[in-house]
């Protein structure tokens, strides 16, 4: 009778896909993920609030604890270690360029360029922008309902963001995902919408309002909600806001096997970068595809499974029939 | 490696149904998916038109693992004259619709791996699975286009195999 399991070797994969999940920096509440629960979801899928940012490219982890010795005897002798410091790195490249990506990439908040008020005086992360428009009732995650004269003004292939007024508060600003720190009250009252990764893509409209490409992050419109036009992005290197994310990264193996890599908080770790690599290994001096460089710190959480202090959960999934 | 073989061949096979139905070949008085695999028919004089041929090249084997690993290079050659309707004209755009119908069918890179000798298929435990196309330059000769692309094939070897 042929045997019904088999030796796996290494697991064999080509690539690495990332997802990541906002922290609540108000709660300080990391996302969790439980592989026994949810580690067969469908790579295109992620189990919500994980976020698909697609494959990535040279993924790296680099633990970066310390330990010293404890020592006893003459001559000394290694009684025992102890753990000293508690640090790990991950660094890897972005396949695309989007809000989202661009925002992990950076050391700082990551701003949406909004749609210039005519005549406006140029500044560098966004001149004044035009006045917000107010979403009216009926709108959806997909579907922004506006006033006919609103409508109008934006276009096919328009990017919005949506977002509540800022109104002087303090602390964390944005939703659903804090967008930045405010430290003492602005006077911009389109700053949380400056802000705001509750982004999307006009792909058609009509005098009824907007139907978008993909659903808005933060689902449909809040009550005090406004929308403004978004032309594109910007970051600057320096600030003292730091991104903060949940990161799981899963290598799927040849038959069928999975290792996950979850870090419950992971900060940027150093400022915007990005790797030129060319798309013709024999030209290099030719089109070069610009990559956005991610690095980053985990920063640890207590698991109350045991109060040990933890940065990275790895966890292995065998394939079927695979000896364990 | 024969039920690897056998099983990237039927991998592609019945992807190749779903992605051009249309592409169909008059074999042995059958109609069949345009895709066969050259030493498994009468040798050919000439490879026909519009129809994807394997080819089954080199042979590698890991023994130093848990499971010994065979890797064998497969190479997929196809070629166009276009067609009689536009006197041939088209033979480019027929051979580009090649290339795409052939990273369709490529994609996704495993398939569960099954011995086609017992009826029915007899599934196994392990996945078959590949890299990337390695794609040659289109050969011209006279009025016919052909393009050669390379796959290396691996799989674990089973208990019985």
């Amino acid at each position: 009778m042929a045997a019904n399991w088999f030796s796996a070797p290494a697991p064999v994969a080509r690539r690495v896909r990332g997802y990541f999940a906002p922290v609540n920096r108000a709660t300080q509440t990391p996302v969790l993920f439980d592989p026994a629960e949810q580690g067969g979801f469908s790579l295109d899928a992620p189990p919500a609030p994980w976020i698909d940012l697609g494959w990535i490219q040279g993924f790296a982890r680099k633990p970066a604890s310390k330990t010293s010795l404890v020592l006893a005897g003459i001559p000394a002798g290694t009684l025992e270690q102890v753990r000293e410091t508690l640090e790990a790195q991950v660094n890897f490249e972005f396949l695309s360029w989007t809000k989202l990506t661009m925002a992990l990439a950076t050391g700082s908040q990551h701003m949406n360029l909004l749609a210039p008020a005519s005549g406006a005086a140029p500044a560098a992360d966004g001149a004044q922008a035009a006045p917000a428009v107010t979403p009216q009732s009926g709108s959806t995650a997909t579907f922004v309902a506006l006033a006919a004269t609103d409508a109008a003004t934006f276009s096919a292939g328009s990017i919005i963001a949506v977002d509540v007024d800022y109104t002087g508060q303090t602390g964390f600003v944005g939703s659903p995902v804090a967008g930045a720190y405010v430290r003492q009250a602005l006077t911009d009252v389109d700053y949380i919408r400056r802000v705001t990764f509750n982004v999307g893509l006009v792909s058609q409209l009509n005098s009824t309002g907007l139907t978008l490409a993909e659903p808005l992050p933060g689902g449909a419109p809040a009550a005090a909600a406004k929308l403004q036009a978004v032309t594109g992005f910007v970051d600057r290197e320096g600030g003292s806001f730091y991104q903060e994310w949940s990161a799981l990264f899963v290598i799927q193996g040849s038959q069928g096997e999975r290792i996950f890599f979850h870090y419950p908080r992971l900060q940027a770790r150093a400022g915007a970068e990005e790797t030129a690599v060319p798309l013709d290994s024999k030209h290099q001096e030719g089109q070069a595809r610009v990559l956005l460089k991610g690095q980053f710190l985990a920063l640890p959480v207590i698991d109350p499974l045991d109060g040990e202090h933890v940065l990275c959960y790895r966890s292995f999934l065998p394939a079927p029939m695979a000896l364990v | 490696m024969q039920n690897a073989k056998d099983s990237l061949y039927m991998a592609l096979r019945t992807r190749l149904t779903t992605i051009n139905p249309q592409r169909t070949i008059l074999l042995r008085g059958t109609v069949r998916p345009g895709i066969l695999v050259e030493e498994a028919e009468a040798p050919f004089n000439q490879l026909p038109n519009d129809v994807f041929v394997l080819r089954w090249l080199g042979l590698a084997i890991d023994l130093d693992l848990a499971s010994t690993m065979a890797a064998e290079e497969c190479e997929i050659v196809y070629q166009s004259c276009g067609t009689q309707s536009c006197g041939g004209l088209d033979r480019g755009r027929s051979l580009s619709k090649m290339d795409e119908e052939l990273l369709a069918m490529i994609q996704p890179f495993f398939t569960p791996k099954l011995d086609y000798t017992a009826t029915p298929p007899a599934a196994m435990l392990t996945q078959v699975f590949w890299d990337e196309p390695q794609l040659g330059p289109v050969v011209v000769q006279r009025d016919q286009l052909s393009r050669s692309a390379k796959v290396m094939v691996y799989s674990y070897q089973e208990q019985g195999e």
